[in-house]
């Protein structure tokens, strides 16, 4: 680690240490203490939530989670949330490894064009195409299937994706291309036995990106899907909470159960998700 | 032949089969709606089939005549506004300073904070949108605490027409300001600390590191997070829509839902909601056009 140059405390006025102090602290409450309160309401049952709004719960229940459970299908919710991180994820780092690999190492014309492309893609908004995905679905007949959900979302991770890795893949000496080549290597070969592994460092910033924006993408699979069965943990806790407005604690209990996953992979590659973001702010 | 021969060499079919995956699905999925988007604002579709549908016309710029007519346009344009405000003059120098604070160790358990800062950046939006909808609402925690200070205190925070958009903001400048506070910390550490110490060495106070060293440095950064947070301001969908979801009366609407509710609500109106997204994508390009004009104005430098 880089070595820190010490404060003199001199130089430090305390009234600017208190203030910003105070001022991490208000964060800090205001981040912890809506969580915690949301926690506590959900042990609650409605007749005690409606007498004891703040305080912790006289007899604290677990029954609101079977049954917010039951009634959000969090079952469906899960797998489908899972199924559509891990299957984007994946595709999105295949195929960004591969066409940065194209673009970074292969000699083409149509590299600037083509990698252009995808820069102009990370400018990009969701809403700019939304309707017309909504309607080249309908179609096509994808709507309301996985496949047409899936398409959209490799689609949107790949602007990062292949700007990342060509990045990262550029970065890989020539000299360990052409001396495969001299060895009589094919460049699939090249690709999937020595540059593919180099690239892991780019490909678990890539991951880390796509698992916890399709995580939670919500805009886009509420727009092509209707069916409860194609429904995501977003999509279906929205709807359960619209549905069941006045039932606090099932509601409460449904949002801490969507919550959990994510905070705990936050607290588990807390350094990989930072740093993921940093690189992927490079915007613009 | 010979030549056919030559072109096709293994690296160019290795080229075409390596990057043609990602440019089909890219191009299918967000390059060619972008422009169909476009074409279809000069249009008169409105339902039935898109493609070889004889009843299609282009109306030239129609649509967007009545996007500017309209009431509601204007309201989420100024409620736009207002989150551009928030997250540029808010989130980014709130964002600043936890970095720099966390930098250069001013307080204690810095990695606590940081953890919990980025925190609301991780949870879905939908889930925070629900949450704070219920901190705020008449049974949540903000109205009790409201009530201790002024007894018998209404909360009509989401029926006042004026105020609704309050505590929408308060939540974005809450959510957001952690991803600022990890760019400009992660920019923050490429700067090299024997520069710094060599400052110190000198005698330079830490306003002057702060001043003379760091906030030069980091002006490339400073521009590129204003363009994210505009561009992410007019992004701003899925709190909205889980908080408030434009109302009362659509006083908290914002473009990308004007937009959602004339493309997905009662009657489709396809055309008029793709001039809307084509504003929306001309008013970002205009705004980080405006933001690189300035850096270059005042001699921002990487």
């Amino acid at each position: 680690m880089m070595k820190q140059v010490k404060i003199r405390k001199s130089d430090f006025h305390p009234v600017l240490k208190v203030f910003v102090y105070l001022v991490a602290i208000v964060f800090t409450v205001l981040t912890l203490y809506p969580l915690l309160w949301l926690v506590i309401s959900s042990l609650k049952t409605n007749t005690e939530f409606q007498l004891n709004l703040l305080g912790l719960p006289q007899n604290p229940t677990l029954s609101n989670y079977p049954t917010a459970w039951r009634l959000a299908q969090f079952d469906t919710l899960f797998l489908n949330s899972l199924f559509f991180t891990t299957a984007s994820t994946l595709l999105v780092i295949a195929l960004s490894l591969m066409a940065g690999f194209a673009f970074a190492k292969l000699r083409s014309k149509a590299t600037p064009f083509l990698h252009g492309s995808f820069i102009m893609g990370i400018l990009l908004t969701l809403q700019s195409i939304m309707v017309p995905l909504f309607l080249m679905s309908v179609a096509t007949g994808l709507y309301d299937t996985r496949l047409g959900v899936l398409i959209p979302y490799v689609g949107m991770g790949l602007p990062i994706g292949v700007y990342l890795c060509t990045e990262f893949i550029k970065s890989i000496p020539d000299s360990v291309v052409e001396s495969a080549r001299i060895d009589g290597a094919s460049y699939f070969r090249i690709f999937a036995s020595i540059v593919a592994p180099m690239a892991t460092p780019v490909a678990v910033t890539l991951a880390i990106l796509n698992v916890s924006g399709v995580w939670n993408e919500f805009m886009l699979i509420n727009i092509l899907v209707s069916r409860d069965a194609l429904r995501t943990l977003p999509v279906g806790i929205h709807k359960f909470s619209g549905a069941l407005a006045s039932d606090h604690g099932r509601q409460f209990a449904a949002l801490t159960i969507g919550l959990v996953p994510m905070v705990v992979f936050y607290l588990f590659f807390r350094k990989q998700l930072t740093k993921g973001v940093s690189a992927g702010a490079i915007k613009g | 032949m010979k030549r056919v021969i030559h072109w096709w060499t293994e690296e160019r079919r290795a080229y075409l089969l390596l990057a043609l995956p990602a440019v089909a699905v890219y191009w299918a999925v967000m390059a060619f709606p972008t422009v169909f988007s476009f074409i279809l604002s000069l249009t008169n579709y409105n339902g039935g089939p898109v493609f070889n549908n004889p009843n299609i016309q282009f109306v030239g710029f129609t649509h967007y005549l009545r996007m500017f007519r309209d009431q509601y346009f204007w309201i989420s344009l100024k409620n736009n506004t207002l989150i551009i405000l928030i997250s540029v003059f808010g989130q980014i120098p709130l964002g600043f300073l936890f970095a720099y604070v966390i930098h250069r160790k001013l307080v204690k358990f810095t990695g606590f904070f940081q953890t919990i800062i980025y925190l609301p950046c991780v949870i879905s939006t939908i889930i925070v949108g629900r949450l704070w909808r219920s901190f705020f609402s008449p049974y949540g925690p903000f109205t009790e605490f409201m009530q201790k200070f002024q007894p018998g205190w209404e909360n009509e925070l989401f029926f006042d027409p004026k105020l609704a958009i309050v505590p929408v903001l308060f939540v974005i400048l809450w959510m957001y300001t952690g991803t600022y506070m990890i760019i400009f910390l992660a920019n923050l550490q490429k700067i090299d600390p024997a520069l710094i110490e060599a400052a110190r060495i000198d005698g330079a106070t830490e306003w002057q590191v702060l001043t003379r060293i760091m906030l030069p440095s980091l002006s490339g950064v400073i521009v590129t997070a204003s363009i994210l947070a505009i561009s992410g301001s007019l992004k701003s969908f899925d709190l909205l829509f889980a908080m408030t979801a434009g109302n009362p009366a659509r006083r908290t609407s914002v473009l990308a839902l004007y937009m959602y509710d004339t493309a997905f609500k009662h009657s489709p109106k396809y055309p008029l909601a793709n001039a809307i997204s084509v504003f929306m994508v001309m008013l970002s390009l205009l705004l980080i056009v405006l933001v690189k004009l300035t850096e270059a104005k005042f001699g921002g430098r990487e």
